[in-house]
């Protein structure tokens, strides 16, 4: 998530906005908007469910099925940044336009697969649009709220997008308890995610375009219109000069590149930014999102059962993540990162405890269950909001735009690396010892963040600036 | 007119800097600073009778620094460019560049070039 403004006032005073139509015109737009994000959870959430009988079906390896996992997130990684450039280029609602058909398109390839090698194309075509999405969607709620809301419209953003996985859980333990017997029941869990593509198609089509994004062209009258379309009357022409404040200041944000790497202060708040995206994905959190069910029924569930086991992984993500966004600017960011690797860190333990020390029996399963929860509890109640927060606000304006760029794709590759790695390391030395590996990287996370990590709550970016600079120069 | 001066965030800049006011008291002209880091420049030991302006980098189109500074050179009236160098390894070269090195071959004005300890820098 994209907390664009989360530290920064507005730039120009603005009368406060009222009540009246606009209000529901940009409910309506964060409603149609957030189907991007829900789409993002749909997809990378659906492979959990249908991995099994796809597994069966089209006879994939360890290999092979760390292989079609993995690329819808590599695409992602590459979605990422070209979508935010051509966002930048033709504008947010063409963007996303063009996001909502590349889904249909990737989904109904995805469903029709013949083989393990046109799926995985197919999932690479769906992780562009993935990718492009978590790259576009952020940005277009973020330009077209007004101040005061900003903040809640992005994190609903982010909210929808674990709903999307949770749906997709639940979903997929609905199919597989009625059609499992089917060799293609995995076709008929990934083509639901079609619906949610045409609702973003044909509800975005309704959709003005960004008013900064018209500003940043030069496109004046035009952004007026639209925000008088989003705002009460006064207040959109008040606005029109905090948005041309605001489209220079992302100017701005684009000036660092490369070469200003080469200023060390610079250079380790980029390599702090890599570390806390990396060691997110190292706690394992999306292969307990790409493998839960895999993972519940290795543990001991029947097939049909693991699957409806797995939805607790998603309705716990979804508690997680709403939790998180309400404490997170209460707790001292060092402090909420810390802990949230102690815990991560301890039940991935206990889950590795529990696989190699128990005897196998019928409580077994549900104790690794409760485990595995706890974890995804702890992991999107902290460590997971907290990043993106921390890559949104750590950065000097100038460098921002490149940074975070470096550092999200740096995210999606860790992403990627573990989804891969997943399943051949399970085959090869089961769960306890996969556990402990995560429990190992989680060691190194909190070594990391000790020693690293600055603190940021509570301070202007320009204190922060200051003294970090004064810190490393 | 003028002398200009590209500061960037290191030694080198401020040793630069110094450079460019001497340069440009002796020319008796003005100084334009090309500011190269991404923060705000440090002018507090610019004389005040010396008559100066900062030019910051902005934009994508200043993402590169050698860009950006040959691009005020065109823009503006300078007769002479003072830049601040180190010795690069080859592999910083190779990854980032070397800013100094363009600067000495493009430039399409006279370049003073300083290093860090040298006499009245």
């Amino acid at each position: 998530m994209l907390e664009d403004g989360v530290r920064t006032s507005p730039l120009v005073a603005v009368p406060p906005d009222i009540a009246g139509p606009h209000r529901k015109r940009l409910g309506l737009i964060a409603v149609v908007a957030t189907f991007g994000g829900l789409l993002f959870g749909y997809d990378t959430g659906v492979i959990n469910g249908a991995l099994a009988p796809m597994k069966e079906d089209l006879g994939l390896t360890a290999f092979t099925e760390g292989f079609v996992v993995s690329i819808l997130i590599f695409g992602a990684a590459f979605g990422a940044l070209i979508g935010g450039r051509l966002a930048d280029a033709y504008g947010r609602r063409h963007n996303i336009l063009m996001l909502a058909g590349i889904f249909t398109v990737g989904t109904l390839g995805c469903v029709v697969a013949p083989d393990w090698e046109v799926l995985a194309l197919f999932r690479f075509v769906l992780g562009l649009a993935v990718g492009g999405a978590s790259a576009t969607v952020p940005v277009y709620l973020a330009e077209v709220s007004p101040a005061e809301r900003r903040g809640s419209l992005v994190t609903r953003n982010e909210v929808m997008i674990v709903w999307g996985q949770f749906a997709a859980f639940v979903v997929n333990a609905l199919i597989f308890n009625i059609w499992g017997e089917h060799d293609s029941v995995w076709r008929y869990m990934l083509v639901v995610a079609v619906l949610p593509a045409f609702a973003l198609f044909f509800g975005m089509l309704r959709m003005p375009e960004s008013p900064r994004w018209l500003i940043s062209q030069g496109r004046e009258a035009e952004a007026l219109k639209v925000l008088k379309q989003i705002r009460s009357p006064e207040r959109a022409v008040a606005e029109m000069a905090e948005v041309h404040a605001l489209a220079e200041e992302e100017k701005e944000a684009q000036t660092g590149g490369w070469a200003d790497l080469s200023v060390p202060w610079i250079r380790r708040l980029l390599l702090i930014g890599i570390g806390l995206g990396v060691f997110q994905q190292f706690t394992g959190i999306n292969s307990i999102m790409y493998y839960g069910s895999q993972l519940l029924e290795d543990a001991g569930f029947s097939a049909k059962a693991a699957i409806i086991a797995n939805t607790a992984n998603g309705l716990f993500s979804v508690l997680g993540v709403t939790v998180g966004i309400l404490i997170m600017n209460k707790i001292d960011r060092r402090k909420m990162l810390l802990g949230g690797f102690v815990l991560t860190t301890s039940f991935h333990i206990l889950v590795g405890l529990s696989a190699t020390l128990l005897p196998d029996s019928t409580v077994k399963p549900y104790i690794i269950l409760l485990f595995v929860i706890c974890f995804v509890f702890s992991m999107q109640g902290t460590i997971g909001p907290l990043v993106w927060l921390l890559l949104a606000e750590i950065f000097p304006l100038k460098i921002r735009s490149f940074a975070m760029g470096m550092c999200v794709f740096m995210l999606w590759i860790a992403n990627a690396g573990v989804a891969f790695g997943f399943p051949p390391v399970v085959s090869a030395l089961g769960i306890a010892p996969t556990f402990f590996i995560f429990a190992g990287l989680g060691v190194a996370a909190l070594l990391f963040i000790h020693t690293m990590v600055p603190e940021t709550r509570g301070r202007s970016l320009e204190e922060f600036e200051d003294e970090f600079r004064a810190q490393h120069a | 007119m003028s002398v200009m001066v590209a500061v960037s965030d290191s030694p080198e800049g401020a040793v630069a800097l110094a450079a460019g006011v001497a340069e440009a008291d002796q020319l008796d002209t003005d100084l334009i600073i090309v500011n190269l880091s991404l923060t705000e420049v440090d002018t507090s030991l610019v004389p005040a009778t010396l008559n100066f302006k900062i030019v910051d980098r902005k934009g994508r189109d200043d993402r590169d620094p050698a860009d950006a500074v040959l691009d005020e050179i065109r823009d503006h009236a300078v007769d002479r460019l003072v830049i601040g160098i180190k010795r690069r390894s080859p592999v910083g070269k190779a990854f980032l560049g070397s800013i100094s090195q363009r600067l000495l071959l493009d430039s399409p004005v006279p370049v003073v070039a300083v290093k860090l300890g040298m006499r009245d820098a």
